[in-house]
């Protein structure tokens, strides 16, 4: 599903992003990607999805060479990944559903399709019955929820989530994460950056370990391995 | 199809989200077109003016008073099978005298000289009009053969040499003025332009993020705002239209003076020129509309 091969991230004049980084993920994999601040994590998501381009390097998403990918291609890559990114919000001024189908507005999608799906997905987090509701009148939780659920809109073979509970209680960050699962035990691949130790430890999935944009460890079913 | 229904309805979204920026484009907009407009009436205008006057230049030829009939008409003749000429009018001596009263009612001691004198002092007229201004030397020369040269006491020609480079220059000087007036609004009017469409960029950058995020093309980013400036610049030229519209109407009678009461046909000109004249002004504005919104969108469309 995802190939990286010697992927290294340059930012001027020589801040190092990422060094030389190499690792596969399978399809259905359930894989979080942990470290300190400044790791490099958020640098590899947004290569993922091509918000960055690696200085060095190959990454290869389903098949599909993006390293060098053209900008009128982006649209079609970011329509195959459900991305949770902190920096992007739900739209104030619309409501649940509108900033749901919002997603799928832009894709071209028919308004019949939009009725079908906009439901379905609200449903997969629950909140098939605050769809009118504006994000100001929901909890943080809640919010983040909305997020997923338009990440879910293109039925994505990926999701990737950088932080998706970095301001969540205990509570809520429980309830995020369960649904991740859900959507993971469905057979698409989840990528989850993040910070806290506990979710980590608790998955029981694989881990991988970057410090100053290396690898330092990749665990099958890892825990959140502190380094120095 | 629902695609271009979106960006339809998008376009009127932004239009509404920053509509005192909208409504300044606009008059920035409507003023650009209205001093083009009044920089071609008054072209119009000038023209007119010099092609009255033009037909104003003639040759008045008064004959002696004791000059035979016979000679006014072959006179008349002779001139009228010249290829130069344009028209040619004899004025009976009667009628010479007639006109001449008329211009002097009020001038009683005039009156008084011309009834002591029991014949007609005065004698027939040939006017002529040339066909074309360059032609009235050869006509001069002509007037003065022998046959007639004993006939005439005097001649008289006028050019309105004078008026025709007063207005000439006039017209200079306002063409020049005006097409720097133009070219100051078309540049405020794109600069404003631009601007607005950078102003509506911040105001949706949220929403710019989330679509690239969630993999929209960057044309439907970008057609709204393009096509928010087609809509700011036809509500300007559909203003300016009419704006200029109502002040014809106010000028043509105001203008009629210059015209010996005549019709100045500016109405006429604009109405004749209309689909031409609307067509080149609102084809140019859309062009560097449309071409600034994209260069603005695609500026800041960049990360
Ligand atoms: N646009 C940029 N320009 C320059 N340096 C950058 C840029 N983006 C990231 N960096 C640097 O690259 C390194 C990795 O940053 P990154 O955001 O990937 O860290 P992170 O692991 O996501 O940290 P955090 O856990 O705080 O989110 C940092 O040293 C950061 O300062
Ligand atoms: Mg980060």
């Amino acid at each position: 599903m995802i190939h990286l091969e010697h992927v290294s991230k340059h930012y001027p004049p020589n801040i190092v992003g990422l060094h030389d980084v190499s690792l596969k993920v399978e399809p259905g994999e359930f894989v979080s990607i942990v470290g300190q601040s400044g790791a490099g994590k958020t640098t590899l998501a947004k290569m993922l999805i091509a918000d960055e381009r690696p200085s060095q390097g190959r990454i290869i998403l389903g098949g599909w060479d993006i390293t060098n990918i053209r900008g009128w291609e982006i649209p079609q890559l970011r329509r195959q990944i459900g991305v949770i990114f902190q920096d992007y919000k739900l739209l104030p001024n619309k409501t649940v559903f509108e900033n749901v189908s919002f997603a799928l507005e832009v894709a071209g999608a028919s308004r019949s399709r939009i009725r079908e799906i906009v439901p379905q997905v609200l449903k997969i987090v629950s909140l098939d019955s605050k769809a009118e509701r504006f994000p100001r009148q929901m909890s943080g939780g809640e919010q983040q929820r909305v997020v997923i659920a338009r990440a879910l809109v293109h039925r994505p073979k990926m999701i990737l989530a950088d932080e998706p509970t970095g301001n969540l209680d205990t509570l809520n960050t429980q309830d995020i994460m369960d649904l991740l699962l859900k959507i993971n035990a469905f057979g698409t691949t989840v990528v989850l950056v993040t910070h806290n130790r506990e979710i980590v430890n608790a998955l029981r999935r694989r881990v991988i370990t970057l410090k100053d944009g290396r690898i330092v460890s990749d665990q099958a079913h890892g825990k959140y391995v502190l380094t120095g | 199809m629902i695609t271009a229904w979106r960006i339809f309805t998008a376009s009127w979204k932004h239009f509404a989200r920053n509509a005192w920026l909208a409504v300044a484009t606009i008059f920035v907009f409507m003023m650009a077109l209205l001093s083009v407009n009044v920089l071609l009436g008054v072209n119009v205008v000038m023209d007119r003016v010099v092609t009255v006057l033009e037909d104003k230049v003639d040759i008045t030829v008064t004959f002696k008073p004791e000059t035979p009939e016979q000679v006014l008409t072959q006179a008349r003749f002779y001139l009228t099978t010249l290829d130069q000429v344009r028209t040619v009018q004899l004025i009976p001596a009667d009628e010479v005298l007639a006109q001449f009263r008329k211009r002097h009612e009020r001038d009683n001691k005039v009156l008084a000289a011309l009834s002591e004198i029991d014949r007609n002092p005065l004698g027939a007229q040939i006017v002529v009009k040339a066909k074309s201004p360059d032609d009235y030397n050869f006509l001069l020369q002509a007037i003065q053969s022998p046959q007639y040269q004993t006939y005439i006491q005097s001649q008289t020609y006028d050019d309105h040499k004078a008026a025709m480079t007063k207005i000439r220059e006039v017209g200079e000087q306002v063409r020049f003025a005006g097409a720097l007036l133009v070219a100051i609004f078309a540049l405020f009017g794109l600069l404003t332009a631009f601007n607005a469409i950078r102003v509506a960029i911040y105001t949706h950058r949220e929403e710019i993020a989330i679509m690239r995020l969630v993999g929209a093309s960057s044309f439907y980013i970008r057609a709204p705002f393009v096509l928010e400036g087609v809509w700011i610049s036809l509500f300007a030229f559909a203003m300016a239209a009419s704006l200029y519209g109502v002040a014809l109407v106010w000028a043509e009678p105001v203008l009629r003076p210059l015209f010996d009461g005549a019709d100045p046909g500016i109405i006429a000109f604009f109405l004749d020129h209309a689909l031409l004249i609307g067509g080149l002004e609102l084809g140019a504005m859309l062009f560097l509309v449309v071409v600034v919104s994209w260069v603005a969108v695609g500026r800041y469309l960049r990360r």
